[in-house]
């Protein structure tokens, strides 16, 4: 039982066996009722926790939080590759709209296409919605360029403003210290000074 | 002792792996493919991007070997849109086409060529350029076709037409769907002597039955997805 529960830890990000070891010791010796309250929440929310209807990202009721918010403007759909980038992005508290979750990028040679991104999904939303402008919010690297060129094409078809997150010199970064990949597309990108 | 090796790079696939790893595929022009773990790259604020020439070391014994360094050895080009989904292709067809260690330093150059030129022309001129790519890494990969010399033996005449036979070469026929100058440009490989629309879908598809021999049932998966022709 005690390797099994280390083995378990193991699942976890950045979490090796020495660290596992550690939590199963901190549990069965120190902390028996956090352990059942750790258990407890981890049934809960495993059997619980589904994906929203609407965007994709985690929500325990049909529809998250964010898409059940009247308040937020529907006419805007933010997209981006994963519930953390959504998470950072509220964090900036710069958005108002409304977000669709990839959980992904395209990559043909790990066979991730339109349907494993939900783009299925994300077509039919664009046909029949409120929906005015789309924000491509993928990374900066080559798959998130692939996948907004893709998502770009199939919005094209609807009268839909299309936007990309503007990519560039960090604010407070020194542009000695930036690479040159940075220091291109933000040459190029630039915009005019008013 | 563990080896350190230096190399001569292309990134053509990356994946994440673990906490803050990549899984990185590289063509290297000394080592041809090389499948290196980028450990705690993820975290770095530059990352390591494709279709830029790299240098990059690397060290360990067996399947999965380690990047120790890397650097950009090339200067930055603006690669989007339909563009970019060429290179995507053609790092695939790396991908699934060449081996681990299976170096052809000439391919990687071609490689190199392709990535320079792109982004500059228009579109049939992109997709001429790709069908030389295509022809160009059969021949290097071995399974080149003799351009110049029908299955008669006899010189190919940029004013006649011809049929492909499987694995063979071209055939003479007054019918025939591939013209003699269409040969001759794939002989030249050259970016200007650009065929009609026409003749780049008969070279499309007399390239596409090549690959897919040799591809067997294995899947170029960009295809499908961007319809790239
Ligand atoms: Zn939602």
């Amino acid at each position: 039982m005690i390797e099994s529960l280390n083995k378990a830890f193991c699942i976890l990000p950045g979490v090796g066996s020495k660290t596992a070891n550690r939590f199963v010791y901190h549990l069965l010796e120190r902390d028996r009722d956090g352990g059942m309250k750790l258990a407890k929440a981890l049934i809960d929310a495993m059997e619980n926790v589904k994906h929203c209807q609407s965007c994709r990202a985690l929500s325990e009721k049909e529809l998250c939080n964010i898409c059940s918010n009247t308040v937020r403007d529907s006419s805007q759909l933010c997209i981006v590759e994963t519930p953390t980038d959504i998470h950072a992005i509220e964090q900036s508290g710069a958005y108002k709209g409304k977000y669709f979750v990839l959980s992904g990028y395209l990559s043909p040679i790990d066979g991730i296409g339109a349907s494993e991104l939900g783009l299925n999904e994300l077509e039919e939303k664009l046909k029949d919605s409120t929906i005015n402008e789309i924000i491509l919010a993928t990374n900066a690297t080559v798959e998130g360029e692939v996948t907004a060129h893709y998502i770009s094409n199939m919005a094209r078809q609807f009268n839909i403003q299309i936007t990309r997150i503007a990519h560039g010199i960090p604010i407070g970064g020194e542009l000695e210290y930036a690479d040159i990949n940075t220091i291109a597309h933000a040459l190029s990108g630039r915009k005019k000074y008013d | 002792m563990r080896k350190i090796e230096t190399a001569s790079a292309v990134l053509i696939h990356r994946r994440a792996y673990r906490d803050s790893s990549l899984l990185l595929d590289f063509y290297t022009k000394e080592h041809g493919r090389v499948r290196l773990v980028g450990r705690g790259i993820r975290k770095s604020k530059t990352s390591i991007q494709m279709f830029q020439r790299l240098n990059i070391s690397f060290s360990g014994k067996g399947e999965l070997k380690t990047l120790t360094q890397w650097e950009i050895d090339d200067s930055p080009r603006e690669i989007k849109g339909g563009t970019l989904i060429l290179c995507i292709y053609i790092n695939e067809l790396i991908s699934v086409l060449v081996h681990d260690n299976d170096p052809h330093p000439e391919l990687f150059d071609i490689y190199i060529d392709f990535i320079n030129v792109i982004a500059s022309l228009n579109n049939n001129q992109q997709l001429w350029l790709l069908r030389l790519f295509e022809s160009n890494m059969l021949s290097e990969l071995g399974y080149g076709l003799d351009y110049r010399i029908d299955l008669n033996g006899n010189e190919i005449d940029e004013n006649k037409n011809y049929e492909y036979r499987q694995h063979l070469g071209f055939d003479e026929k007054v019918d025939g769907k591939i013209s003699g100058k269409l040969l001759g440009s794939l002989v030249s490989s050259d970016l200007e002597s650009l065929p009609d629309e026409g003749m780049l879908k008969v070279c499309r598809n007399l390239n596409r039955e090549r690959l897919n021999l040799l591809l067997g049932n294995k899947k170029i998966r960009s295809r499908e997805l961007f319809f790239v022709s």
